[in-house]
């Protein structure tokens, strides 16, 4: 079995993350609605160098890879 | 009110012709204060906007009382899953190595108005920093243990401070009670980011009663120092597992720390909005007298000016 192959590509919180997500999406519609509102992230971040913000006020847009 | 037009005019002289206007007035007053046309104008104003403030301060409190209660509820079950996550810490004995590196998260959130929450906690992230900073040369620099800030409050008084050591800062905290989805996006930033560690320091107001709260600190161990405690080999543990489980264990603890802050931080804001609220009642009751003070003065003025006018006609 191809032991985690995902391993190479990002870390487990993001792995169960994904899962999680995908759980969701496949529960029956109101307890989806319910359980859809767990997943729910607005955040932003900003790297910092040297004492400077970076540019990149990014949008978690991770969830949005698949 | 057919009595406002007199006092109105040394009013509309002093705006028009100041000094010419104060002069009259002067020379008609015993003192050298204002027309008390216009005090009783300025003290109408201000009366106008304290009230509106109180009125504010109140919906606030109301808002903040509301929310309390759903985010004490979260906040019980998430202390749970922080207390389940040292489990395995404290019963395979691990303990972190001294003078480990360590990694600061510092939890507060965006918005003001909430007494001293997000002081609280950088004071305590600047006294700890000086405490490594002692034992290690200076702590402020890029050498020195990395910090990520949550919340823009914090954000800004660590950059006045820290600037050095920010490594990422997260906003849009605080809205809502934080979802565990928030948490892991958070540990999996701090595990992809390559900063090297030995443990998490977690820096976050934990609720400690109604009217108080107090900074509080929680560890999280590294991969690492869990391979290297005593009690660990009785696990069994597969190397990627236990990466795993290191690496879970830093998303529970931070997403514990986020209810318990974010809880905390709505009952400050209840108890400042609360405090503003009597304290803007006071200053009403305050204004109010002195308003009315003024009014009658005003008026006893022109009852005089009415009765000398017609003494002198006769």
């Amino acid at each position: 079995m191809t032991q985690a192959a995902w391993r190479q590509f990002f870390s487990y919180n993001r792995y169960t993350a994904i899962c999680g997500r995908a759980t969701r999406s496949a529960l029956k519609e109101s307890e989806r609605v319910k359980a859809e509102r767990r997943g729910e992230t607005s955040l932003r971040y900003q790297e910092w160098k040297d004492g400077k913000a970076g540019e990149q006020t990014s949008i978690k847009a991770q969830p949005k890879q698949q | 009110m057919a009595m406002l037009p007199r006092a109105a005019r040394p009013a509309v002289n002093a705006a028009v012709r100041p000094a010419i206007g104060n002069t009259i007035v002067a020379a008609r007053a015993f003192s050298s204060t204002p027309s008390q046309g216009a005090t009783l104008r300025e003290l109408e104003t201000r009366l106008k906007s304290v009230r509106n403030i109180e009125k504010i301060t109140k919906s606030m409190k109301m808002i903040a009382s509301t929310k309390l209660n759903k985010a004490q509820r979260a906040m019980a079950s998430a202390r749970a899953y922080g207390k389940a996550n040292q489990e395995v810490f404290e019963n395979s004995e691990a303990k972190s190595a001294e003078g480990g590196k360590a990694l600061f998260v510092v939890i507060s959130s965006d918005k003001g108005l909430c007494g001293g929450i997000h002081s609280s906690v950088v004071k305590r992230a600047k006294k700890e920093l000086q405490a490594i900073g002692s034992a290690a040369g200076s702590a402020d620099s890029t050498e020195g243990p990395a910090i990520f800030a949550l919340g823009e409050k914090p954000k800004a008084q660590l950059s006045r401070t820290l600037p050095k050591n920010i490594a990422v800062s997260f906003n849009q905290i605080g809205k809502d009670i934080p979802t565990f989805a928030d948490a892991s996006a958070i540990a999996d930033k701090i595990v992809s980011s390559g900063i090297n560690f030995d443990k998490v320091n977690i820096i976050y107001n934990s609720y400690v009663s109604a009217m108080s709260f107090e900074s509080a600190i929680m560890e999280v161990l590294s991969e690492q120092s869990l391979r290297d405690a005593p009690g660990f080999s009785t696990y069994e543990q597969e190397e990627d597992t236990t990466k795993d489980l290191a690496e879970f264990a830093l998303a529970n603890a931070i997403y514990a720390t986020l209810v318990e802050g974010h809880a905390a931080e709505i009952n400050a804001r209840r108890n400042a909005m609360d405090n503003a609220s009597s304290n803007a009642g006071d200053m009403i009751t305050n204004l109010n007298i002195q308003y009315n003070r003024s009014r009658q003065q005003v008026i006893t003025t022109q009852l005089i000016d009415i009765v000398t006018g017609a003494a002198a006609l006769d």
